[in-house]
């Protein structure tokens, strides 16, 4: 259960812009705005990002501020939020304000599994993961984009104050009707040029039921879980045969990965030479299967999308972007310095950590056709721009053939 | 002028043509690492004073020794191995690696796969996915659960240089964590270490001032974030920078931990 642009539009014709999905809070660019108008609403309806807003300096669990490893400043404010005198950083609640894309709420055994890579401390940096407040056992964080609620009904309490702005209190009988709610969806492409993607028989790792009963917790970065596995070459027809060609490049298409955070930083080196797999590595998902954030340049610049501005352009850049300063007593960010511009900070706003800085985690790749626009801000438009944006970021250099093939076996997903 | 020329040539020759160093010997250097692809997993080396040395492959999470990182130097302590070249390079093992904090855009090299560079053996793992384990085991297995009677009591975390926790601490701590736990210990002492490091050309690199009681301090508060509460923690801290010996330089940088079982 996802979101895509088309969907938020149709809606928005269907209810003249009455429906829920446009409350004030975060459908629209900034509360502020005149309600109904869609300009109003632009980055909701052009690019399916609704507002995130989280204070500064973030809060430790406690509800105690805490101190930062870095400054903030606001570069760009399209949108006019961050610099609001009641909804920005320097408000009486100083919030700041991000846009991001919804996570699909669906196949949540994967994504909240207590299998492998999931311990106290994180594998990735040795902080400790965030607990389940009701058990005490440790979250794999991979729920939301900056991994600040561990669970779903942690998720759940935030959801009703700031998206619905409840007023009250979920009782836990509600939350947990909640949580029996999103437990119980599955989602997998069923459709495809391929064929019938629920046909029995056909590859092990395709198809919804197939996802439904998949194993979780599993690495697939592997030749014997395999992260899609299925079953051996796929054949009947031309683009069966391109899935399966586009599985192969997935799994073992081998490219220098290169000044990643919390990739490169983690024991492999800088560069090391993988695969789409070595972090799109859990088993039936392709999501990552410890602690999953990391950066790969989506919304910190240089790699950001961000068209150079001419006198000949009438596109205005349209999300905010921020100058991260980070601060004498901490290290410099170890691929991108002391100083960081970035359209959303990601997992920093929550750490406050300088090499937390644009770090986003990564989320599965199920039902991907249906849900465009891809990355937390919504960048790439379609599997091609996604497939693209991995091919400039890592000098990739796929022929034809391969970003073909790749595209139509993340198309079966 | 044959003195002169006799001083410039011996000159010449202490400065460009040291020897290069036994086996056995121990080395340690700032300088970049360079990265050599090969037709598996690229090898890690670095030079120094005119000797290629090789120290390490890319493997994956679960090993000993990581690679360092183009962009910043590396500080390498080894010893000179007498086993084949890998990759061109003369094999340092014992090695520790310590990547510098600050970025250095020159350390830069990535150089091509060349068929006489190829390694002779096949590495732990390849550049790919596994072959359904980590080349070195799981970092932090599940399922082996600590009885109190068999939970070590002491554990020592290792650190780069000016290096606090990193991934590869997350091991280490789970364990002392579980083994608290299934002691009930009553208290965790903490020694944090400063160390220094004497390099072969004689300057000495002191860790900053404070990093040995960071170093205790940290594991306090990430002990106490994973849950540990209702024991007493104690910080001690060494400074041991003094007397570096460029021979166990790298092992002093260290947090020693150690669970005191109630009376």
């Amino acid at each position: 259960m996802s979101v895509s642009v088309e969907m938020i539009r149709r809606r928005w014709e269907e209810t003249q812009g009455k429906d829920p999905l446009f409350a004030s809070v975060d459908g629209m660019d900034c509360p502020h705005l005149p309600p109904a108008d869609p300009k109003s609403h632009s980055l909701l309806l052009d690019r399916g990002l609704f507002r995130i807003f989280l204070p500064w300096p973030p809060k430790a669990v406690d509800g105690s501020n805490l101190d930062p490893e870095f400054t903030l400043e606001v570069v760009r404010d399209p949108t006019g939020c961050n610099l609001h005198p009641q909804f920005g950083l320097h408000s009486a609640n100083p919030m700041v304000s991000v846009y991001r894309r919804p996570r699909p709420v669906a196949n949540l055994k994967y994504v909240t599994h207590q299998g492998f890579g999931v311990f106290a401390f994180i594998g990735k940096n040795g902080l400790p993961a965030s607990r389940d407040p009701e058990t005490g056992l440790p979250s794999g964080m991979n729920l939301l984009s900056d991994a600040r609620q561990p669970t779903l009904k942690t998720q759940a309490i935030e959801a009703a104050v700031t998206h619905l702005q409840f007023d009250g209190k979920l009782d836990d009988e509600r939350l947990q009707r909640i949580v029996d709610f999103e437990r119980q969806i599955h989602v997998a492409q069923i459709r495809h040029a391929a064929g019938d993607l629920m046909e029995t028989g056909g590859p092990p790792g395709l198809g919804v039921r197939n996802v439904a009963g998949g194993r979780e917790g599993l690495l697939g970065n592997n030749i014997t879980n395999y992260v899609i596995p299925l079953g051996g070459p796929w054949k009947g027809n031309a683009m069966r045969e391109s899935i399966t060609r586009g599985h192969d490049v997935y799994m073992f298409r081998t490219f220098w990965i290169r000044d990643a955070m919390h990739l490169n930083t983690v024991g492999l080196g800088n560069p090391t030479k993988r695969t789409c797999a070595t972090c799109h590595g859990m088993h039936m998902m392709g999501m990552d299967v410890a602690n999953g954030w990391m950066d790969i340049g989506t919304t910190n610049l240089p790699w950001a999308r961000e068209e150079p501005l001419n006198p000949w352009n009438s596109n205005k850049t349209r999300l905010p972007l921020f100058k991260i300063t980070c601060k004498p007593k901490v290290p410099p960010h170890p691929f991108l310095g002391r100083v960081i511009y970035t359209q959303d900070p990601g997992r920093a706003l929550i750490s406050g950590k300088c090499n937390d800085v644009g770090t986003i985690v990564m989320q599965q790749l199920r039902g991907l056709s249906a849900r465009a626009p891809y990355f937390s801000n919504g960048s790439a438009g379609t599997l091609r721009e996604l497939v693209d944006f991995y091919d400039r970021r890592f000098n990739i250099g796929y022929t034809d053939q391969e970003r073909e093939d790749l595209i139509n076996f993340l198309s079966a997903l | 002028m044959k003195t002169l020329l006799a001083s410039l040539a011996a000159l010449f020759s202490a400065v460009t043509f040291a020897d290069p160093p036994a086996t056995g010997e121990r080395v340690s250097f700032v300088s970049c690492p360079i990265v050599r692809d090969t037709s598996t997993v690229p090898c890690w080396l670095s030079e120094y004073e005119g000797v290629t040395y090789f120290l390490t492959l890319q493997t994956d999470v679960s090993a000993p020794v990581n690679p360092p990182w183009l962009g910043h130097r590396v500080l390498v302590e080894g010893v000179v191995s007498g086993e084949a070249a890998i990759c061109g390079g003369r094999v340092l093992k014992p090695v520790a690696l310590s990547v510098m904090q600050e970025l250095d855009g020159s350390c830069n090299t990535m150089l091509p796969a060349e068929e006489r560079y190829n390694l002779t053996f096949e590495p732990p793992r390849p550049p790919g996915p596994s072959r359904g384990r980590l080349a070195f085991g799981d970092p932090a297995p599940k399922g082996d659960a600590t009885s109190a009677g068999s939970a070590p009591r002491d554990f020592t975390l290792q650190y780069e240089f000016d290096g606090l926790v990193v991934f590869r601490h997350a091991q280490t701590l789970q364990k002392i964590l579980e083994a608290a736990r299934a002691t009930h210990a009553a208290e965790i002492r903490i020694t944090g270490f400063r160390s220094a490091s004497k390099l072969s050309n004689g300057r000495v690199m002191r860790e900053r001032e404070p990093i040995a009681r960071e170093r205790a301090e940290q594991i306090r508060t990430l002990l106490q974030g994973a849950g540990l509460d209702g024991v007493r923690y104690t910080i001690e801290v060494k400074d041991l920078s003094k007397r570096p010996n460029g021979a166990d330089d790298a092992g002093r940088r260290r947090a020693e931990v150690s669970l005191v079982m109630p009376n």
